[in-house]
């Protein structure tokens, strides 16, 4: 049984250029699922409107894609579209007990405490989140014990659309990220934290973001977060120019 | 009380150069100073500053780098007993209610990353690879020394830094001017990793650092009903380091300003004025430092009892309430209008912010109350629904009601007129009058001056 790595590509109107450099992602994805003898799945048709539910949001049909279309697998890698991979990363299904696990929010902690207070205040008043465990939702690595868990995800946000796109449009502290932090811990999913290299964030604010790709001597998941959509899309092409 | 004996150094020379002042002095030394005796004292540990290094040439052997030469020899000529030694910079704090974090150590060399600026440990570890027979040293396993804990098994592995680096001294003096990137830290990681020494890294939360760039500074201007920054809410040992040096004092000085209350077991009126920093005269809106004092003097001794606050401002008389009860509510319209008072009263536990309409229908359900603070709305209205309410809330045998700006000439025909027609009615009775005297001027606009009494603490009367 392979392992997966699912990422959704959508294109969408209120992000016209967001798009643009996902190619490289995709492309990075693939040559290391060939060297680790995984399947790669890209979710390029939408489930929702963009008005119900934005890209973002998709990665949580991950698991109940993969069964609708018969894909077996064991673990599965949720990545963000802006995030690459080292072709010689080592292979991350390896480190994962079996859990589900993910990196911590590194970067902006203006950002992470407000998506934390304010969501805590809003959707989840009775759940208590520690700052540090916050975890970057642009890569997780699941497996089929979370079935459950992303269906009560599916529920939870079906039952709170309408509140969930509110408080995206009123605080902008994140879509799926926070509310799958308060349901992992008010549902008790074990979460095992991962090392900074397999989700590098907010790459420009360590200053490792630069024209020599520091970022690639030092991990190997690299997330192109936190910058302007032009410099994603230059250091992303430029990325997988002198890596693939 | 902790019954293994542990300590904290902090290496602490104020340099005599005052050319070196232009970094904006050295006041944070002394706090962190302070702060630490502070954590120590609750843990029941001693803090000793390491102040004397072995060698003179601190030009060529640094204080920062001396420290790890011979800090076993320090503490051994000072007969120094202990288990474990926490090695702090003087540029860190620690939150008063920072965990102790020689339970986590197992015994092993325990220090926390460096995920601060990637950049700058590549290359500090690029520089001093050569001089390290291009060793692979992992980055991602590279700790920051500025908060270590070790003990006496470290011996050796600090004994071997030391000859690593005067046997490298001018190379290291070398790099240290052309890659600036550190003195001690890259070739302590290189030595640490090279020995093989079991370490332990601590969570992040036991070092923020870089408070700037990971914008920590801030507080949740979304929600905006508590102004405390961010680090000082989530982390439990604070950096100032990663920034202008020159910002250093400055920040280190605010920052102590707002926490210094938790620090002190039994604070002086004084040091609690001091903490609230400023008065009647500058803030109409707040009481003045002769009225706080005389609450303090009048109540200092009420520490079982509860006391609520009609109205709250900035937190300060609240601050000066809470020292006084056992318990202290403080009561305003809605939780935007308590972001200022949480933030000066961080850390105090014994507040509860109350948000509640006081000039609505509703009952306000707070229990064994013996003291109010009437400071809310200023119309006759407003001051008689306040009264009202206090009447209503009393149930126990002795309850009294300190009012503000009960002689303000502007408030004369409102605040004072509803108070005196209530002790008139013989519902109250006049207990002291408080604050500064009939005749007094708070200077400024017109309406500031006093006509009667600043404020009057009264009784209910059963």
């Amino acid at each position: 049984m392979k392992n997966v790595v699912f990422i959704v590509n959508l294109s969408e109107e209120l992000k016209p250029n967001r798009t643009n450099p996902y190619q490289y992602s995709v492309k990075s994805w693939k040559t290391w699922c060939e060297k680790n003898n995984c399947e790669l799945v890209v979710l390029d048709e939408r489930i929702h409107p963009e008005s119900f539910m934005n890209a973002n949001w998709h990665k949580i049909f991950a698991l109940q894609l993969l069964d609708s279309s018969d894909i077996d697998y064991n673990q599965v890698l949720i990545a963000d579209a802006d995030t690459m991979i080292h072709p010689n990363a080592p292979n991350i299904f390896e480190l994962t007990n079996d859990e589900f696990c993910a990196v911590h929010g590194f970067g902006s902690y203006d950002w992470e405490c407000r998506s934390i207070e304010n969501y805590q205040k809003h959707l989840f008043p009775k759940v208590e989140l520690d700052l540090f465990e916050y975890f970057n939702s642009g890569i997780i690595v699941c497996n089929k014990k979370h079935k459950d868990f992303y269906n009560k995800v599916i529920n939870f946000y079906n039952s709170n659309q309408e509140l969930i796109t509110q408080m995206q449009k009123t605080y902008n502290v994140g879509t799926d990220q926070p509310v799958l932090n308060f349901l992992l811990k008010s549902e008790n999913i074990n979460y095992k934290q991962l090392g900074y290299e397999w989700n590098m964030q907010h790459m420009a604010r360590f200053e490792i973001l630069d024209e020599d790709l520091t970022f690639t001597k030092i991990g190997w998941i690299y997330h192109f977060n936190g910058i302007p959509d032009d410099a994603r899309n230059y250091m992303m092409r430029k990325t997988s120019e002198e890596l693939l | 009380m902790n019954s293994k004996k542990n300590i904290v150094v902090i290496p602490m020379i104020i340099p005599k150069d005052k050319n070196l002042d232009k970094f904006g002095g050295w006041q944070w030394m002394l706090n962190s100073k302070t702060a630490w005796e502070y954590w120590c004292k609750k843990n029941g540990y001693e803090l000793v500053i390491y102040d004397k290094p072995a060698l003179e040439d601190t030009t060529k052997y640094k204080i920062t780098i001396q420290r790890w030469f011979d800090i076993f020899n320090f503490l051994d000529d000072k007969k120094i007993e202990y288990e474990q030694v926490c090695m702090v910079d003087a540029s860190y704090i620690p939150k008063w209610d920072c965990p102790d974090f020689f339970q986590e150590t197992e015994n092993k060399f325990t220090t926390t990353h460096e995920y601060d600026n990637f950049k700058w440990v590549y290359e500090s570890i690029q520089g001093y690879k050569k001089s390290f027979e291009d060793y692979e040293l992992d980055i991602l396993k590279y700790f920051h020394a500025g908060f270590v804990i070790f003990n006496k098994s470290h011996k050796d592995v600090f004994e071997k830094f030391k000859n690593v680096y005067i046997n490298n001294v001018e190379d290291f003096a070398h790099i240290q001017a052309t890659v600036r990137r550190g003195t001690d830290q890259t070739p302590l990681n290189y030595v640490m990793s090279m020995e093989q020494v079991d370490m332990k890294f601590l969570p992040m939360k036991y070092r923020v650092s870089h408070l700037p760039r990971k914008e920590f500074l801030n507080y949740n201007w979304q929600l905006n009903e508590d102004k405390t920054p961010f680090f000082i809410k989530y982390g439990y040992i604070w950096g100032f380091g990663g920034f202008d040096k020159t910002q250093r004092d400055k920040l280190m000085e605010d920052t102590w300003n707002l926490v210094k209350h938790n620090y002190i077991e039994n604070p002086t009126i004084e040091f609690l004025l001091d903490s609230i920093n400023e008065d009647k005269h500058t803030n109409p809106a707040t009481t003045s430092n002769k009225f706080k004092t005389d609450v303090w003097n009048f109540f200092k001794d009420f520490k079982d009892k509860v006391c609520v606050e009609f109205g709250t401002h900035k937190g300060q008389t609240t601050k000066i309430l809470s020292y006084c009860f056992k318990k202290t509510y403080t009561v305003n319209k809605d939780l935007k209008s308590f972001d200022s008072a949480k933030m000066l009263n961080v850390g105090i536990d014994n507040i509860t912010y109350v948000p509640f309409d006081l000039y609505s229908s509703e009952e306000l359900k707070i229990d064994n109350v013996s003291v109010f603070m009437v400071d809310a709305g200023h119309k006759y209205e407003h001051v008689v629904s306040d009264i009202n309410r206090c009447l209503s809330m009393t149930d126990m045998e002795e309850c009294y009601i300190i009012f503000d700006d009960y002689g303000l000439d502007v408030h004369e025909e409102e605040v004072k007129l509803a108070i005196d027609e209530y002790i008139n009615s013989g519902k109250i009775e006049i207990v002291k009058k408080i604050g500064h005297e009939s005749g007094h001027t708070f200077g400024g606009s017109l309406g500031r001056t006093l006509k009667d009494s600043e404020g009057i603490i009264c009784r209910i009367v059963k």
